[in-house]
Order: C-alpha cells, then sequence, then structure tokens
C-alpha cells in the first residue's frame, strides 16, 4: 500500500521546520520534513533521540513553535486557535502514563473532563463505555493514578484520548515506558481500537519492532531530517537505501523474527 | 570467593491489608562478573537490588539467611558501616535521571558534593574529578554540563551523568536498576559500552536488572529470571534466548518483531503454579 504525496491524504506536512530559542541560540529541531498520512492509515515516525520525531507530533499540536512550512488536516490549514476543533479530530498519547496525567484528578474526572469542555452530555454513559473499549475494570473510575500500574494508566491515557471520538490519534512512544507483557497488550488494544473505529495513527518510536508490528510505513528521522521513508517490507526485507537507516536497523538485529 | 553471597533473601512488607512478600527467597552469588535480572514490574527485581544496600524504607523488612559482601555481612552491619559501603563500595544507578537527580542544583554540584564531603577534598581538586568522571562517560562538552541543572539535558545525558557520579569513587559492585529502559536503542548502546569497560577495566561486579530481555541476553554473563518475589530461573545469558521455563519464553514471545505476523501479539499466561 504505497501512498504518495497526494490530494486526498489526512495528515500532510510540507516542509515543516520547527525552531527553539534556546538562551538566545537557536536551534532547529526539525528542518524541512514533508510526509503525508491517508484516512485509516498507520504511520511510524522513528530515529534516535534528538532526531525530532516527537517534536513534529508536538507541532502538529501547537505545542512546538513553528518556523517554517505548513501542516494541513484533512486539507484545512491548521490553526493553533482552532482549539476545540482541532481537538475534538485530533488526539495525542504521551509517553511518560506517569506524568501525563493529573496526580490529583480521578479517573472519572480525567475521563469527563473534555466532556465537559466540548458540551457533550451522557457524561456517565460514555466514561463508563471509555473504559469497558480499553479493558479497564468499571470500578476503576474513582480511583487516583497513584493507584493503578503504569500499563493501566497507559489505558486511560488511551481512553481520555479517545473521549471526543478523534479521527487522528498521535502517539508519542506509547509503550516505551511498559514492560514487554505489559506492551504487546496496550500494542493490542490500539490495533483493535484502530480495526473497531477507523482511527489514522502517527506514531513515533524507537523500537523498529514496535513501528514495524503497530504501522505500514516509516519515517526514519536523524538530526531533524527526513533521511528515508520505508514501507513495512521494504523495512523487513532490509531494503534500506541510506547508510543511517541501515545502521539502524543492524542495532536492532537482535528484534528480527528469525533473531 | 565471591564478591556477593545472598542465601534466602526476603523483603516483607506490613501493609494495612495484611503482609506483603515482594521477594521470596532468593539466593544468588555474584563475582566480578555482569548478572541480569529479569522480570516484569512487581516482580521484585528493584527490591532485590535495593536490598543489598538495605535501602528498603520502613514498613518494608529485609530478612536473609546470610548476605555476604566481600567478607562483611551485610545483615550485621550497622547503619554507620552501611553508610561507608554505600557509593565507595556498592554503588546503584537508579532508573530514571528526571527523579533522582536534584531538580534545583547544578549537575557539576551535584558531583562533587560526594568529593567535598566524603573525601574532603579540595574545590578545585572535586571540579577536576567530577570532569574527568563526565569524560569517562563520553559527554563531549564537560564543562557545560557542569554548570547545567537537570532538566536541560536530555535522558541520555541525565543517564550518563548519574553513572558519572556513581563511578567516581569507584566501587566494587554496581547495581544498575533498567539505567538505559528510557534511552534510545543508540544510546543505550554507548551506555553499556561504558558499562562493560568498566567491568572489564576495572574488575567490577555489575547486577543489572531490566525487563528488557533481549537486550540482558546480549550483554550479561548470567541470568536470574524473576517472577512474584522468587527466581524460577537461572542460566547463562547466551542461553537465555531458548530458555526452557514457560514465564521465560512467554516474556520473549511477547516482544513484537520484525517482520513478524500482524496478528495480536500472545499475551503472558501466569499460572499460578511457577509461584509456588
Amino acid at each position: 500500500m504505497q501512498i504518495g504525496r497526494c490530494d486526498m491524504a489526512l495528515i500532510e506536512i510540507d516542509t515543516l521546520s520547527v525552531t527553539f530559542n534556546a538562551k538566545g541560540r537557536k536551534v532547529q529541531a526539525v528542518k524541512g520534513v514533508s510526509l503525508a498520512v491517508a484516512a485509516r492509515e498507520s504511520y511510524g515516525l522513528v530515529g534516535e533521540s534528538g532526531s525530532g520525531k516527537s517534536t513534529i507530533l508536538r507541532a502538529i499540536c501547537g505545542l512546538a513553535p513553528i518556523s517554517g512550512g505548513s501542516i494541513r488536516i484533512g486539507g484545512q490549514v491548521f490553526d493553533p486557535k482552532a482549539g476545540k476543533a482541532f481537538a475534538a479530530r485530533v488526539q495525542m498519547v504521551f509517553q511518560d502514563p506517569y506524568a501525563s496525567l493529573h496526580p490529583r484528578h480521578t479517573i472519572d474526572r480525567t475521563l469527563s473532563e473534555p466532556l465537559a469542555i466540548h458540551g457533550l452530555g451522557d457524561t456517565d454513559a460514555r466514561v463508563m463505555r471509555a473504559l469497558d473499549d480499553v479493558g479497564l475494570p468499571r470500578n476503576f473510575r474513582f480511583r487516583f493514578p497513584h493507584q493503578l500500574s503504569g500499563g493501566q494508566r497507559q489505558r486511560v491515557a488511551i481512553a481520555r484520548a479517545l473521549m471526543l471520538e478523534p479521527e487522528i490519534l498521535l502517539l508519542d512512544e506509547p509503550t516505551s515506558a511498559l514492560d514487554a507483557s505489559v506492551q504487546a497488550e496496550t500494542l493490542n488494544l490500539l490495533n483493535r481500537l484502530r480495526a473497531e473505529r477507523g482511527l489514522t495513527f502517527l506514531m513515533v518510536s524507537h523500537d523498529l519492532a514496535v513501528i514495524d508490528h503497530m504501522c505500514g510505513r516509516v519515517l526514519v528521522m536523524q538530526h531533524g531530517q527526513a533521511v528515508e521513508e520505508l514501507t513495512r517490507d521494504q523495512l523487513a526485507g532490509a531494503q534500506m537505501k541510506t547508510d543511517y537507516a541501515r545502521s539502524l536497523f543492524a542495532a536492532s538485529a537482535d528484534r528480527l523474527l528469525a533473531g | 570467593m565471591s564478591l556477593l553471597s545472598v542465601k534466602n533473601l526476603r523483603v516483607t512488607f506490613d501493609t494495612e491489608a495484611g503482609v506483603v512478600e515482594a521477594v521470596r527467597g532468593v539466593s544468588f552469588e555474584l563475582g566480578r562478573e555482569r548478572l541480569g535480572i529479569v522480570g516484569e514490574s512487581g516482580s521484585g527485581k528493584t527490591m532485590t537490588g535495593r536490598s543489598v544496600l538495605r535501602l528498603i524504607r520502613p514498613p518494608g523488612k529485609i530478612s536473609a539467611d546470610s548476605m555476604v559482601f566481600d567478607g562483611q555481612d551485610l545483615m550485621a552491619a550497622s547503619e554507620r558501616q552501611m553508610r561507608a559501603l554505600r557509593g565507595p563500595r556498592i554503588a546503584m544507578v537508579m532508573q530514571d535521571p528526571k527523579y533522582s537527580l536534584n531538580p534545583v542544583m547544578k549537575i557539576g554540584a551535584q558531583l562533587m558534593e560526594g568529593l567535598r564531603q566524603r573525601d574532603k577534598v579540595s574545590a578545585g581538586e572535586a571540579h577536576e574529578k567530577a570532569v574527568e568522571a563526565l569524560e569517562a562517560v563520553q559527554i563531549r562538552d564537560p564543562e557545560r554540563v557542569m554548570e547545567a541543572y537537570p532538566h536541560e539535558l536530555s535522558g541520555g545525558m541525565g543517564q550518563r551523568v548519574m553513572i558519572a557520579m556513581m563511578l567516581i569513587p569507584n566501587p566494587d559492585l554496581l547495581i544498575a536498576d533498567e539505567p538505559t529502559s528510557a534511552l534510545d536503542v543508540t544510546v543505550q548502546a554507548e551506555v553499556l559500552s561504558i558499562l562493560d569497560g568498566l567491568v572489564r577495566n576495572r574488575g567490577m561486579g555489575l547486577i543489572f536488572i531490566s525487563h528488557d530481555l533481549r537486550l540482558v541476553a546480549r550483554f550479561c554473563d548470567r541470568v536470574l529470571v524473576m517472577y512474584k518475589g522468587r527466581v524460577v530461573e537461572e542460566l547463562a545469558a547466551k542461553d537465555l534466548l531458548a530458555a526452557k521455563h514457560p514465564y521465560t519464553q512467554g516474556l520473549l514471545n511477547c516482544l513484537p518483531r520484525i517482520g513478524g505476523p500482524r496478528q495480536p501479539l500472545p499475551g503472558l499466561d501466569r499460572n499460578a503454579d511457577w509461584a509456588v
């Protein structure tokens, strides 16, 4: 399934640059990266830390200063002031489930807040359904984050992101803080939800095996630049053209099927 | 003679809901080698590591038939004797640099604190040693890092700073609790080669606690697999990927693989028999 840069793409990023001002020094975290993700596709971003992969997700949400290029969601240029309309279409799941949930809000409050902001009724039923969807017992509803394990918290974070029924989920290393067995459960959950709801994923990970399992295409990044785009078959067949992508693949050799 | 010998270690927590046993009868010997401890969260691997330093807070209690480090009985040692061991003889690298470094203290000051307080060296000498330690963990611009606060460093840099800090007193035993879990593959490889060099060149013993089986298989000499506070399997690291125990196999099978099938990953079959 090779989808080029076409008008039908749900997420279109065109020569995006992000520049941070650090103590008077300009640091360009993303340098002219372009990519296009079709509706219902799952697209991966992979690279070492500091390669700018998370920054792209943050830029989509307006959490990073865009210094050049454009981001279009469903053909519309993204406007940070769009606020509610944007949040209803795009949601993000962060890496660290220990830091991304409000420690003094119950799960119920965390899940019902987006509903209140967007003026959606039927809160009670929606919160219950959200817990069911991510496989959490209903009696977890009035617990606090510290009373849950890491995997359970990440399920809450996923449930929260899905409360407004968005089309697009931005996943920033959703399982890198989790154990192998909990990672497997969380990846299975994400795949099931994507199939059931026709979600589009843009997923960041440094684990090539996770990206391979979850995504149809992957963009390899280094030092803020796009190095190479690979389909899943090219990745599994080690058909990369650039040295960097090859070295990243070699460093993951123990994650191959045969190994 | 082994560097560390632990026999029948138990860690219990007296909670309102009754006694919780976090570690239930763990025994192992450690020479000047790399011992891996793997298991899921809650399997007691971190508690085992902390017990060696007797760093379990009340209501947690440690008991053991014996726990001997380099001829010294750790169970009988006074708190004062333990303090003399922690740091100079046995050091521990914690999991997360974000929570283990003092957020309002410059890196340089944190590195020099021990040298100034414990070894009573001059400020100039402490500074020199701290910079050396940062260079030893391959930090390119040590003078800048000395002046930085923890939030100004990336995860990989923070982790290397913690390793540098632990290595200043040149310990005989290093307990590393998930030292690379927060790092990506390439930085991970760097940190591992630093640790590897220290085991080889200084003859240090290393207890490497991790949930990443593939990493432990590659990096360690010997591995303990823990489940619910017990060691369910002990084997040479090179044999880990061909482990016999169903629990170890389950941990391996739930990892995604490049080129693997797209069907749901197998979950872990938790059989209560293993835990008995």
